[in-house]
């Protein structure tokens, strides 16, 4: 008998992680692979190894919680403000692309104020927003929250205002035959055709709203998040440089998850869907 | 039953444009009767898609009076008196077909069940019966453009516009589509009014009642054809001695356009 072999099937979900884990793994070799050749110390490039054991030491000189414990406590902490941002500054964003589109000259009006606002450097705003809060007696996490929305309304307006523009002119042109009124073009056809771009700028949105919430803990006086992290293990770099580069990862991964959920949104909504 | 539907009473459509205006159409004058099966032909840049969009308010003539249903152009697409099909099915892909289907009577406020009734027969009469629940992409381009068709009968109205609704299809399914789509015209009663947009000779001799042959620079009306072929057409009907000759006649229309 001639038998062929039954054909070798990659489950799906194995299929889409093996490159990843081929990357990190990729990674990790370059990482102490250059070590190895270039020689850089441990004060510039710690071990893996260094910066694993650094993660699950203790901390408070033993009678804390495991770092990591205290950093994903404080990435919690992050998450919250960045995704307060990103529902704020995301409606925000939806809603003047919707009347920049629905109203030409709020456009022509607003818009260079919208673009002139993400010219400035956020680093120069969060203190000002932050202090200008704290005066007015608000919660902390209210100015934080605030400066999240602010890098996320950005690309929110532009994606949007661009996908409410993308249908085509013979499909505006079909309800124009049906004597559809505003509304229902809009509800119709702007919003359903809208959806793909909107995904695309809340994905860009959502690690734009981590950086966000990121800087706004910075200035002096806040307590909590990976903010307040970085800038520790910045001060004690020298002395421990392992916790930086801890600090560093955990903030990545953060920003990957919040990339991550919106990308599963995305998935559930217009999933299905495909071009003609 | 000689009811006039459609009048242009020389109306003319001139585009501002960079290099200086340009007449799109120039002083047509064109008769329409209810229940006429009206093919425009003409090489590209003749008018013919401007003076289907005219028909349909989509563009607003420059000069001369235009009635459509006995009222204004803007009145009767406010009154839902035309249905369109154009050359691409413009299907939103983010619906299945039925409703796709189901657009118009959805602008329009019908309820949902009178709307999927509608659509299933609607379906059924274009050959999609089982394909209700599938998306656009799942269909073939023949496919696509019988559900356009559906969609824009689906509210009955008493005018159809369609521009060169074939033009994206193989010879094959084009010739079939050509033969289901009379069926359907002449089964509907009252008999609705089809302006047909085409760049095919056969296409617009096989289906019209009368060809209206237009020139280009600027876009008017050269020729009219009356095609007295009998009814209902068939296969049959492209082999026919009658129909070589009136599609002759037609190319030497088209020539003439182009002659001077």
């Amino acid at each position: 008998m001639n038998q062929t072999p039954a054909p070798r099937v990659i489950h799906p979900v194995l299929r889409r992680a093996l490159p990843v884990v081929g990357v990190v793994l990729a990674l990790l070799a370059l990482w102490e692979g250059s070590k190895f050749v270039f020689g850089f110390s441990d004060q510039r490039l710690p071990h893996l190894s260094a910066i694993g054991e650094t993660l699950f030491s203790r901390t408070q000189g033993g009678s804390g919680n495991l770092l990591i414990v205290q950093m994903s406590l404080n990435a919690w902490a992050t998450f919250r403000v960045a995704a307060g941002g990103f529902l704020i500054g995301g409606l925000l964003g939806f809603g003047l692309a919707v009347l920049f589109d629905q109203f030409a000259p709020l456009e022509a009006g607003l818009m260079p104020f919208v673009i002139g606002s993400q010219t400035v450097p956020i680093l120069a705003i969060a203190p000002m927003v932050v202090v200008g809060f704290g005066q007015l007696g608000a919660a902390p996490w209210i100015a934080k929250v605030m400066i999240a929305a602010y890098l996320t309304f950005f690309p929110v307006t532009i994606g949007m205002l661009r996908g409410l523009r993308a249908a085509a002119p013979a499909s505006r042109d079909l309800l124009r035959s049906y004597a559809a009124n505003r509304w229902q073009v809009f509800r119709k056809l702007q919003l359903p055709a809208a959806l793909p771009y909107l995904f695309t700028s809340l994905k860009i949105a959502a690690s734009a709203s981590v950086i966000g919430a990121i800087v706004a803990e910075l200035p002096a006086g806040a307590r909590e998040g990976i903010g307040v992290m970085l800038l520790n293990a910045a001060q004690f770099y020298n002395s421990r440089p392992p916790a930086l580069y801890a600090a560093v990862l955990v903030a990545a991964l953060l920003g990957v998850v919040c990339y991550g959920l919106v990308a599963i949104a995305e998935a559930l909504v217009v999933g299905g869907r495909r071009a003609n | 039953m000689n009811d006039t539907i459609i009048t242009f009473d020389r109306v003319s459509k001139i585009y501002p444009s960079g290099g200086g205006p340009v007449t799109a159409l120039s002083d047509v004058s064109l008769h329409i009767t209810a229940g006429e099966f009206i093919a425009l032909i003409g090489p590209s840049g003749c008018g013919k898609s401007t003076l289907m969009r005219l028909i349909g308010d989509l563009e607003q003539p420059s000069s001369g009076a235009l009635a459509v249903c006995g009222k204004s152009a803007a009145q009767a697409r406010r009154d839902r008196d035309y249905g369109i099909v154009f050359q691409s099915p413009v299907l939103y892909d983010w619906r299945t077909i039925s409703k796709n289907v189901e657009l118009p009577l959805e602008i329009m406020g019908h309820a949902t069940a009178e709307r999927t009734a509608r659509a299933r027969d609607l379906l059924k009469l274009v050959g999609l019966q089982d394909f209700g629940d599938a998306y656009p992409h799942q269909l073939s381009g023949g496919m696509q453009q019988r559900a356009a068709i559906a969609r824009a009968l689906s509210f009955a109205p008493k005018v159809l516009l369609m521009d060169e609704p074939f033009g994206a299809l193989d010879e094959i399914t084009r010739e079939r589509l050509q033969i289901e789509l009379l069926n359907i015209w002449s089964t509907s009663e009252p008999r609705s009014t089809v302006i047909f947009v085409t760049h095919s000779i056969p296409e617009a001799v096989f289906l019209a009642d009368r060809v209206v042959v237009m020139s280009p620079r600027p876009g008017r009306i050269d020729q009219i054809i009356p095609i007295d072929l009998p009814r209902p057409r068939t296969f049959a009907t492209r082999e026919a001695a009658a129909f070589f000759a009136l599609a002759t006649q037609v190319r030497a229309a088209l020539r003439h356009t182009e002659g001077e």
